[in-house]
C-alpha cells in the first residue's frame, strides 16, 4: 500500500493556463484584500468568530502558589492494569534521563529533565487505594492502555478517581501494538480506542503509541518523543492542592528507640520520619497531617534538608562538564540505585561481582566502594580512635570523600592537614551526595546530643563569650554534619548569586551586622549557628530576652548581649519581644517595668502581698484605654499642637510625602527633641536627600503628566488582564517581603515553602505502618486546613455513578474519598422537599443528582469526591458508586421522614368524630392540637381536643361526615439524624494492603453467618380479605311517595307473570319443508366425512415428511459435531503455542 | 461529637474575648481556669456569662462547660451559624463588649448576621456604637466586607441604666481579601458625633463648640453633628458623649471617644476627645490604636498571601493579642520599623502570610 506510487503533477506546458502562468497576480505577492470581507455581514461574522475564539483562552484567573524559581518535582505517575508495562516505560523514562538502569524500582524516583524542571516518577500499582492516592498528588499520569486487549475497568475507575479530584493532565500510552500482527487490525484498533480516550478525557488528548520492547526497554526514539511531550507539559494549578501542603514521601524511616520495640516486642508506637519534596502551599509547623492510609497524625519537627537532587545551575553545569565519570541525578531511596536499597530497617548494598579488589570491569557503585573501602583498614579501630577517625575514611576511595564536610567542622585542625586537594574533590562530587545523606543524619544527630551535655555544663556567660570569639568552632559539630555546602545554598534566600559566602554575608548586612569572623572556605556553614540557637531558646530564659530569634548569627546574638548588657537598644526588636520572651504584655510596653524583675509568677514566695492581682481585677478586657487626663495635658501647648500639622493635608504640601517628615525636623528639630525625650535625628546628607526629594518630586509631575495625557483607553485593561496582574503583583510581593530572612526565621513566619526537600518527623505512628511498610505503596502526607480536623455533619451532592449496578440505600456504609482522606461513613440520602424540607429517600434516584448527609470529618464546600461501595480488588464490576461535591457543613442535619399515625373512629355526630387509637394520651394529642386530618376516602378535618375517657382519644371536625369504617391519618415528619460512624480507611496498615473491609452491611453478616432474616409477623403479606359489603334497598316511605312529583317517585314494576305471544305459540312444517331440511342435513354430514378423510390422508403425508426431515437433521448435527471439533483442535494448538510464548516473555497476564 | 482538635489552654480571666473569638475561628477548644480564683469575689462576671451564652447563641454544636465555682471555662467551638440573633445584654458593660468580638466572627458565619443588642450604647470600657458603627466597620471594608454592613443604633442608652437598642448587619464571606495597606496619607477630614440624651440639647453643641476650638487650625473640612433622640429612643439613664474621626486621603481613620462623668463639663469632654485624637493621629500608622486587633486577625484570616499594614506601635491588648494568634493559628507576624532610616518614627510594619482561611460555614446548597 505505502509504495503505491501516484501518478505526479506535469504541470501545462502549453495552451491558456501555461500562457496565464507567471503574469497576473501571483507575482505581485502577497494580496492584503484576498482574506478582507467582501461584504459588511460577512465582516461581522468574522469578527465575532475572531472574538469568540479570543474567549476560549480565557480561564478563570488562579493563583499558582508553586514557586517559580525553584518549583517541586513533578509528579509523573504511571498507572495502567498489570502487565501492561509500567515498569517497563519507568525503567525506561529513568533510563532516557538519568542514563542508568534501574534493576528494581520502587517507591518514587526523581531525577532531572532540564533547567527549570525536575520530574518525580511513581508507579501505581493495581489496588484502588494506591490509585484514589496516586490521583491526588499526580501532576501528570502517564495512562497505559494494553492495546492489544483494549480498556479495562482499573483505567475506567481511574479516570472516575481523576475527575472528582481535579483532573491532573493525562498522556495515553498504548503499549503491546506489536501483539496485533495485521496492519489493517492495527490501524483499526488504534482508531477506535482513540476515539474512547478521546470521549473520556477530552477531544485530541495525547495519545501515544508505544511499540514492542527491546532489550527490556521501548525504543529509545518513541521514549524520546514520549519525554520531550513530558518537558513541554503546562500545569493549570488545581484548586485543592493550592490550598493544601502535601509531600509524597520518598523515604521512611523508623526512629523508635530499638530497645523500646523490642520490649514491646514490636507493638509500640513509633516515631516515624517521612521524608519528601513539599508541594502545594507552605507547610506550618502547626499543621496537622493526614497520611492516607495511616490516619491523621500531628507532625513533631519539620526539619529542610539539601536537596538531594537539586536543579542544575551555573556551577554545577560547569562540574559537570569537567568529569567524565558523571551522570545525571537521580534520587530514588527505596530503589535499588548505586547498589544501595534504604529498607525500613537498613540500608543494602548490592554488589554484582564480588568483593575483589581491583575488579575494575564491573562498575562499582558508591555502595561497593564503601564497603571495599571498608576492607581497607589497616590499623585497629583503637589506633584509628587515637589518631582520628577521619584517617579511617582519609584512606577510602575518593566517592567518600564527601565526609569531610562534617569532618572539618568537627576537627577544624584537620581541615588544614588535608588541604587544599580534597577541597576541589568536594566540589567535584557535590551533585553526587544525596546517599551520605543519611548516614550523616544518624551521626548528626548522636553528636547533638553530646553537644547539648557540653552546652549545660557551661556557663551561659562564658559560653556566649566563647561564641563570640570560636563560636564557629564550637557549634560546627553539629547539625552541620547532615547538611553538605551544595544543599545548604539552596537553603541560602538568593540561589541566583555564584557565591554563597557573598551571599551570606549580604543578608547579614541586611541586619545590619558585618560578620568578620568568617573564614573564606566555610561556604554555607555558616548558616547552622541559627539551629542551634533556636534549640537552645526554650531550655533557658535568660538568653531569650536578650537574642532575637531572626537575627541569629553568633556574632551577632554577642553583639547584642553586649547591647544588652550596656544599654538598652534605641529600637526594640518586637518580634522577639512578642514571640520569644516571657515578659507580660504590660513589660513589652513600659520598658521600665520590665527592667525590674519579671517575677510573675504565682508561686514565687510563701508569703506574697498580691498587689498584681488587684491591680488585674481592674482590669475589664476593654477596648479603649484609659484616657489619663495628664498626657493629654500636653496638648493644651501651642506648639505640640503645630508640630502634627504635617500629618494633615494642610501642611506643607509641596514636598513629596515622605521626605515631608524630615524636611519638618530639619526646621523644627529643637521642639521636637524636647518632646520626644532626647532624641536626636540622624544628620543626614543634605545633599542627597535634596537630590532624593527632587527625583521624587519628578517621578510625581511625571505621573500626573502621564496621566493626563496618556490615552486612557490605551491603558486601560480588561477585566481578566487586570486580575492577573493583580495575581501577579500579589505573588511578586509575597517574594519580595520574606526575602531577606533567614529559612528558620522565614518557616516560622510563613512555613515552609514549596519545592523545599524537608524531613517530617511523626510521632505516635501505629506500628503496622512500619511492619507493614510496601515500598509499592504510595505514601502521602497531606497538610489538613484547621477546619479540616474536625469533624461534623457533611451534606454532599450526590450521583450514583451510572456504571455502577445497583442503586444505594440510606444507612448503607459507602466508603468515601474525599479531600486526603479515605473513609468509611453511613449517609443518609435526601431531596429537597419543595424548599420546605429535606426529605429522607430510601435510595438513590436513577440519573438524578440527590444531596446525601453523612458524619464525617469537615472537608470545604466545593471539594469533589467520589464513593466506593467496597475497594476490595476482587470485585469485577465498576466500582466508582457515586461521585459528587460537597456543598454545605454543620452540626446538625435537618432531614425528616414521612409518618403517618392512624387512628379509627368510635363516635360519629354530624361532622365531628371522636378518634381513638392515634395517640396515648391526652398530653400528646394537645400537641397536635389543630393539625389537619384525613380519612383514606380523603374527607379532610382537624383534630381540636383531647377527650377524657379513653387515654389518646380526641375530637375532630370534618369537612363532611365520616364512617365508622374509614380510617384517620394524620401525616407528620420525623426528624433522622445521620448515624455518627466514621471509619477511616487504614489500608497502609494492613499486610495485605489490597484487603481492608470496612463495616459490613447487615446482610452481609447474616450470609456470612448463616444466619435467617427475622421474620416480623406484622410484615408479612397474606391475602386482604374483603367481606362483600351490602347495601340495604332504598325504601322510600308510602307517604312521601304519594307527595313526590312523578319524575321523582321510583318506578318500580313487578316482573312479568304470563307467557308471551312469542313464547306460547306453536310451529307446524310443512311437508316440502321437512324435506329441504333434510337434505342439508344429509349434505352437512357427507361434508363432514370428506373433511374428516382429507385430513387423514394429510396427515399420512406429513408423518413421511417428518420422519425424512428428522434422519437430515441427525446427519447434519454429526457434520456440524466434526467440524467443531476440527476447530477447537486448531485453536488448542494455538492457544498452547501462545502461552508457550509468553512463558517465554516472562509475561504476566491479568485475570480474565 | 469526637473532636480530634487540639485543646489550648490559658490562665486568667483578662483577653477572654478574644481567646473565645479566635478559639471559635480556629475551631481549637479553649480551656481558661484561675479565672480570677485569687478574688474575693471569684469566678465568671455576669457579662462574661452573658458573652458565653451570646456565643452558643450564634454557634451550632458550640459546647460550653464552666467549672462549679466559675473560675474555669471549657469551650468546644462549634460553627458559627449567624442568622437573626437579639440579645439582652447586661448593664454593666456596653454592648460595645459584646459587639466587637462578634463583628470578628460574622464574616464566617453561614447565613449573614442580624443581630440585635439592648443594653448600654455608649460607656466608658468599651467602644461605643457609634465608633463601631463610623470606624470599625469601614476597617472591615479594607477586606471587601462591604456590602450590607450595617449597624443601626435604633435607641441610645446611657450607664447606668441603659435602655438603648442596636442592630448589625454583617454579610458572609467566602473569604477576606489580602490587605496591603502602607500608606498612612493625610488627614483630609474630620468628622464627630456629638450626642446627648436625656440632658438638655444644647449640651452637644457645646461640646462641637470646643471641639471646633481646637481642631479648627488644621483644617476646614470639619463636621461634627449633634445627634439627637427623643423620648422613647433615648434610653433610661441621662448621658452624653463625643466622638470623632479624623480620615485621611489613602482613607486612614484615627477615632476617639470621650464620655460624659458626672461633675466635669461638656467643653472638658469635648476637649478630652479632642487631645486624645491628636494624640492617636500622632500615633501615625494605617490603623486606628483600638482596632489593631480587628485588622491584625483579618490579615491573618485572608489568602495564602502576604499582608502587610503600617501600625502605630502594639498596644498592650494587640501584644497578647498576637501571641494568641500564635498559639491558635501558629501564625506569627513579621514587625520591622516602618521606616528603618528613620530612627525616631515609632511606626512599624506589620507582614503576615495569611493562613488561607475559607469561610467553610459557607453552604453551596
Amino acid at each position: 500500500m505505502d509504495n503505491q506510487i501516484h501518478k505526479t503533477h506535469r504541470p501545462a506546458q502549453s495552451g491558456n493556463k501555461a500562457e496565464k502562468k507567471g503574469k497576473g497576480k501571483q507575482q505581485q505577492g502577497f494580496n492584503e484584500k484576498a482574506f478582507a470581507p467582501k461584504s459588511g455581514r460577512r465582516a461581522e461574522r468574522q469578527g465575532r468568530r475572531n472574538v469568540e475564539r479570543d474567549q476560549t483562552r480565557l480561564h478563570v484567573p488562579l493563583v499558582n502558589r508553586t514557586p517559580d524559581d525553584a518549583p517541586p518535582p513533578v509528579i509523573v505517575a504511571i498507572v495502567g492494569p498489570p502487565g501492561v508495562g509500567k515498569t517497563t516505560l519507568l525503567k525506561s523514562l529513568i533510563r532516557r534521563y538519568a542514563k542508568q538502569t534501574l534493576h528494581e524500582v520502587k517507591g518514587p524516583v526523581t531525577v532531572v529533565s532540564g533547567k527549570k524542571r525536575r520530574l518525580t516518577f511513581i508507579e501505581c500499582n493495581n489496588d484502588i487505594n494506591s490509585m484514589i492516592d496516586i490521583g491526588k498528588v499526580a501532576d501528570l499520569v502517564l495512562l497505559m492502555i494494553d492495546g492489544s486487549y483494549g480498556f479495562e475497568m482499573e483505567t475506567f475507575e481511574f479516570l472516575n478517581i481523576l475527575q472528582s479530584h481535579g483532573f491532573p493532565k493525562v498522556i495515553g500510552i498504548l503499549s503491546h501494538l506489536d501483539l496485533i500482527k495485521k496492519k489493517a487490525m492495527l490501524s483499526a484498533t488504534k482508531k477506535a480506542l482513540k476515539k474512547r480516550f478521546w470521549t473520556e478525557i477530552y477531544q485530541g488528548a495525547k495519545l501515544f503509541y508505544l511499540s514492542g520492547v527491546l532489550n527490556g526497554r521501548y525504543p529509545d526514539t518513541e521514549i524520546l518523543n514520549l519525554s520531550r511531550f513530558i518537558s513541554v507539559m503546562k500545569f493549570r494549578p488545581l484548586v485543592f492542592r493550592n490550598s493544601h501542603p502535601y509531600l509524597l514521601a520518598d523515604r521512611v524511616e523508623d526512629l523508635t528507640p530499638r530497645e523500646t520495640v523490642r520490649i514491646s516486642k514490636g507493638k509500640c508506637d513509633r516515631t516515624v520520619t517521612l521524608y519528601g519534596y513539599l508541594r502545594g502551599t507552605n507547610l506550618r509547623s502547626s499543621t496537622k497531617v493526614h497520611v492516607p492510609g495511616v490516619g491523621d497524625i500531628d507532625m513533631k519537627s519539620i526539619t529542610i534538608l539539601g536537596d538531594p537532587c537539586p536543579l542544575p545551575d551555573a556551577d554545577s553545569e560547569k562540574r559537570r562538564k569537567l568529569s567524565e565519570k558523571k551522570k545525571l541525578l537521580v534520587h530514588a531511596p527505596m530503589s535499588d540505585i548505586g547498589g544501595v536499597v534504604y529498607d525500613k530497617d537498613a540500608v543494602w548494598i548490592n554488589v554484582p561481582g564480588s568483593f575483589t579488589r581491583g575488579n575494575t570491569d564491573v562498575y562499582q557503585g558508591e555502595g561497593e566502594q564503601m564497603v571495599m573501602g571498608l576492607q581497607d583498614v589497616g590499623a585497629t579501630l583503637e589506633d584509628t580512635v587515637a589518631q582520628s577517625k577521619i584517617r579511617l575514611f582519609g584512606s577510602s576511595s575518593n566517592h567518600l570523600t564527601v565526609d569531610n564536610v562534617p569532618k572539618r567542622t568537627s576537627e577544624s585542625q584537620i581541615l588544614e592537614e588535608s588541604g587544599s586537594e580534597e577541597d576541589e574533590e568536594d566540589e567535584d562530587d557535590g551533585a553526587d551526595q544525596d546517599f551520605e545523606f543519611d548516614d550523616e543524619d544518624h551521626e548528626g544527630i548522636d553528636e547533638e546530643d553530646e553537644e547539648f551535655d557540653l552546652r549545660s555544663d557551661v556557663n551561659s556567660s562564658d559560653e556566649r563569650s566563647e561564641e563570640a570569639t570560636g563560636g564557629h568552632r564550637l557549634d560546627g559539630g553539629r547539625p552541620t554534619v547532615r547538611r553538605i555546602s551544595r544543599p545548604t545554598r539552596d537553603l541560602l534566600p538568593k540561589s541566583t548569586q555564584h557565591n554563597s559566602i557573598v551571599e551570606y554575608a549580604d543578608s547579614d548586612s541586611d541586619i545590619g551586622y558585618s560578620d568578620q569572623d568568617h573564614p573564606d572556605n566555610w561556604e554555607g556553614q555558616v548558616v547552622y549557628p541559627d539551629n542551634d540557637h533556636v534549640h537552645n531558646i526554650p531550655s533557658d530564659d535568660e538568653e531569650d530576652e536578650e537574642a532575637p530569634t531572626w537575627k541569629n548569627d553568633l556574632s551577632v546574638k554577642a553583639l547584642a548581649t553586649f547591647q544588652s548588657h550596656s544599654k538598652r537598644k534605641a529600637r526594640k526588636d518586637w518580634i522577639s519581644l512578642i514571640y520569644s520572651s516571657n515578659l507580660t504584655p504590660e513589660q513589652i510596653v513600659n520598658e521600665n517595668a520590665a527592667n525590674e524583675s519579671p517575677a510573675n509568677d504565682p508561686v514565687d514566695d510563701f508569703f506574697h502581698i498580691r498587689t498584681a492581682v488587684f491591680a488585674n481585677d481592674d482590669d475589664l478586657d476593654m477596648t479603649k484605654e484609659a484616657i489619663s487626663q495628664d498626657a493629654l495635658k500636653e496638648w493644651e501647648d501651642d506648639v505640640l499642637l503645630e508640630s502634627i500639622r504635617n500629618l494633615f493635608i494642610t501642611g506643607e504640601r509641596v514636598v513629596p510625602e515622605d521626605s515631608h517628615k524630615n524636611e519638618y525636623e530639619d526646621s523644627e528639630g529643637g521642639d521636637y527633641e524636647d518632646l520626644e525625650a532626647g532624641f536626636d535625628p540622624p544628620a543626614e546628607d543634605p545633599r542627597s536627600k535634596s537630590a532624593e526629594v527632587l527625583a521624587a518630586k519628578k517621578e510625581m509631575l511625571k505621573r500626573k503628566f502621564d496621566e493626563q495625557y496618556d490615552d486612557p483607553e490605551d491603558t486601560k485593561m480588561d477585566f481578566y488582564d487586570e486580575k492577573k496582574d493583580e495575581i501577579n503583583r500579589q505573588l511578586q510581593l509575597n517574594r519580595a517581603e520574606f526575602d531577606g530572612i533567614d529559612s528558620e526565621a522565614r518557616a516560622l513566619v510563613e512555613g515552609y515553602r514549596p519545592g523545599s526537600y524537608v524531613r517530617i518527623e511523626l510521632d505516635n505512628v501505629p506500628c503496622e505502618m512500619i511492619e507493614n511498610f510496601d515500598a509499592s505503596y504510595p505514601i502521602i502526607v497531606g497538610g489538613l486546613l484547621p477546619a479540616e480536623e474536625r469533624f461534623g455533619y457533611i451534606q454532599v451532592r450526590i450521583k450514583r455513578h451510572r456504571w455502577f449496578a445497583r442503586t444505594l440505600k440510606t444507612n448503607d456504609p459507602l466508603i468515601f474519598s474525599l479531600g486526603w482522606r479515605r473513609f468509611q461513613s453511613v449517609p443518609i440520602y435526601s431531596l429537597d422537599d419543595h424548599s420546605i424540607r429535606m426529605r429522607m429517600l430510601k435510595y438513590t434516584p436513577e440519573h438524578m443528582h440527590c444531596y446525601a448527609t453523612f458524619y464525617g470529618p469537615v472537608a470545604l464546600p466545593n471539594t469533589g469526591f467520589c464513593a466506593f461501595n467496597s475497594l476490595n480488588g476482587e470485585t469485577a464490576a465498576f466500582r466508582v458508586s457515586a461521585t459528587g461535591v460537597v456543598l454545605d457543613i454543620d452540626r446538625s442535619v435537618q432531614i425528616v421522614k414521612k409518618i403517618k399515625l392512624t387512628g379509627v373512629p368510635f363516635k360519629i355526630f354530624k361532622n365531628t368524630a371522636f378518634i381513638k387509637d392515634m395517640f396515648n394520651s391526652a398530653l400528646e394529642v394537645a400537641k397536635f392540637e389543630g393539625a389537619n386530618v384525613k380519612t383514606v376516602s380523603g374527607i379532610r378535618g382537624q383534630i381540636k381536643k383531647a377527650l377524657a375517657k379513653p387515654d389518646g382519644a380526641f375530637r375532630a371536625t370534618f369537612e363532611d361526615k365520616v364512617l365508622m369504617s374509614d380510617i384517620i391519618f394524620l401525616r407528620a415528619w420525623y426528624s433522622i439524624q445521620p448515624r455518627k460512624f466514621y471509619n477511616p480507611v487504614t489500608s497502609l496498615l494492613l499486610s495485605d494492603k489490597s484487603r481492608w473491609a470496612g463495616m459490613r452491611l447487615t446482610g452481609q453478616i447474616r450470609r456470612d453467618e448463616g444466619l435467617k432474616t427475622p421474620l416480623n409477623v406484622n410484615s408479612h403479606y397474606k391475602p386482604v380479605e374483603r367481606a362483600a359489603r351490602r347495601f340495604n334497598s332504598l325504601k322510600v316511605p308510602k307517604k312521601l311517595q304519594a307527595a313526590l312529583p312523578y319524575a321523582s317517585k321510583p318506578k318500580l314494576m313487578k316482573p312479568q307473570g304470563k307467557q308471551t305471544y312469542m313464547q306460547k305459540r306453536a310451529v307446524v312444517l310443512e311437508p316440502e319443508e321437512k324435506k329441504a331440511i333434510a337434505l342439508l342435513q344429509q349434505i352437512r354430514a357427507l361434508r363432514k366425512d370428506q373433511l374428516s378423510r382429507r385430513k387423514e390422508k394429510q396427515h399420512e403425508r406429513k408423518e413421511v415428511h417428518r420422519k425424512k426431515v428428522e434422519k437430515d437433521e441427525v446427519k447434519k448435527n454429526e457434520k456440524d459435531k466434526e467440524k467443531r471439533k476440527d476447530y477447537m483442535r486448531v485453536a488448542g494448538i494455538k492457544s498452547k503455542r501462545d502461552t508457550d510464548l509468553e512463558e517465554g516473555n516472562s509475561r504476566k497476564r491479568r485475570r480474565t | 461529637m469526637a473532636q480530634t482538635g487540639s485543646l489550648v489552654h490559658f490562665h486568667g480571666h483578662q483577653y477572654l474575648r478574644q481567646r473565645l473569638v479566635l478559639s471559635i475561628l480556629s475551631g481549637k477548644s479553649v480551656r481558661v481556669d484561675k479565672i480570677r480564683s485569687d478574688d474575693k469575689n471569684p469566678g465568671l462576671r455576669d457579662y462574661e456569662i452573658s458573652l458565653l451564652r451570646l456565643l452558643e447563641k450564634v454557634t451550632n454544636g458550640t459546647v460550653i462547660e464552666i467549672s462549679v465555682t466559675g473560675t474555669a471555662i471549657l469551650l468546644k467551638p462549634g460553627i458559627i451559624a449567624g442568622g437573626s440573633v437579639s440579645h439582652d445584654c447586661p448593664l454593666s458593660r456596653s454592648v460595645g463588649y459584646f459587639l466587637e468580638p462578634l463583628i470578628m466572627l460574622a464574616p464566617f458565619a453561614k447565613k449573614p448576621f442580624q443581630l440585635t443588642l439592648r443594653g448600654i450604647t455608649t460607656d466608658d470600657n468599651d467602644l461605643s456604637a457609634d465608633l463601631i458603627r463610623t470606624v470599625t466597620l469601614p476597617h472591615l471594608q479594607l477586606f471587601g466586607i462591604s456590602d450590607g454592613l450595617e449597624l443601626r443604633i435604633k435607641k441610645r442608652g446611657a450607664p447606668p441604666e441603659g435602655g438603648g437598642e442596636v442592630q448589625f448587619l454583617c454579610p458572609i464571606v467566602k473569604q477576606v481579601k489580602t490587605l496591603n495597606f502602607v500608606e498612612p496619607g493625610k488627614i483630609k477630614r474630620i468628622r464627630g458625633i456629638a450626642h446627648a440624651v436625656r440632658v438638655n440639647p444644647q449640651f452637644s453643641n457645646r461640646m462641637i463648640d470646643a471641639s471646633r476650638s481646637v481642631l479648627n487650625r488644621y483644617i476646614p473640612d470639619i463636621y461634627l453633628y449633634s445627634d439627637v433622640y427623643k423620648g422613647e429612643e433615648s434610653g433610661k439613664s441621662p448621658g452624653y458623649a463625643l466622638s470623632i474621626l479624623a480620615e485621611s486621603t489613602t482613607s486612614v481613620i484615627h477615632c476617639s471617644e470621650a464620655v460624659s462623668k458626672p461633675g466635669v463639663t461638656p467643653e472638658e469632654i469635648a476637649l478630652t476627645a479632642t487631645h486624645a485624637l491628636l494624640s492617636e493621629i500622632r500615633q501615625g500608622g494605617c490603623v486606628d490604636r483600638k482596632h489593631q486587633n480587628l485588622v491584625l486577625l483579618m490579615m491573618i484570616l485572608g489568602s495564602e498571601d502576604v499582608g502587610r499594614c503600617r501600625m502605630g506601635e502594639p498596644s498592650v491588648r494587640t501584644i497578647q493579642f498576637l501571641r494568641d494568634i500564635k498559639s491558635f493559628f501558629g501564625i506569627s507576624f513579621k514587625i520591622v520599623p516602618a521606616e528603618p532610616s528613620e530612627p525616631s518614627s515609632t511606626e512599624l510594619l506589620f507582614s503576615c502570610y495569611g493562613a488561607g482561611y475559607i469561610n467553610v460555614n459557607r453552604s453551596l446548597a
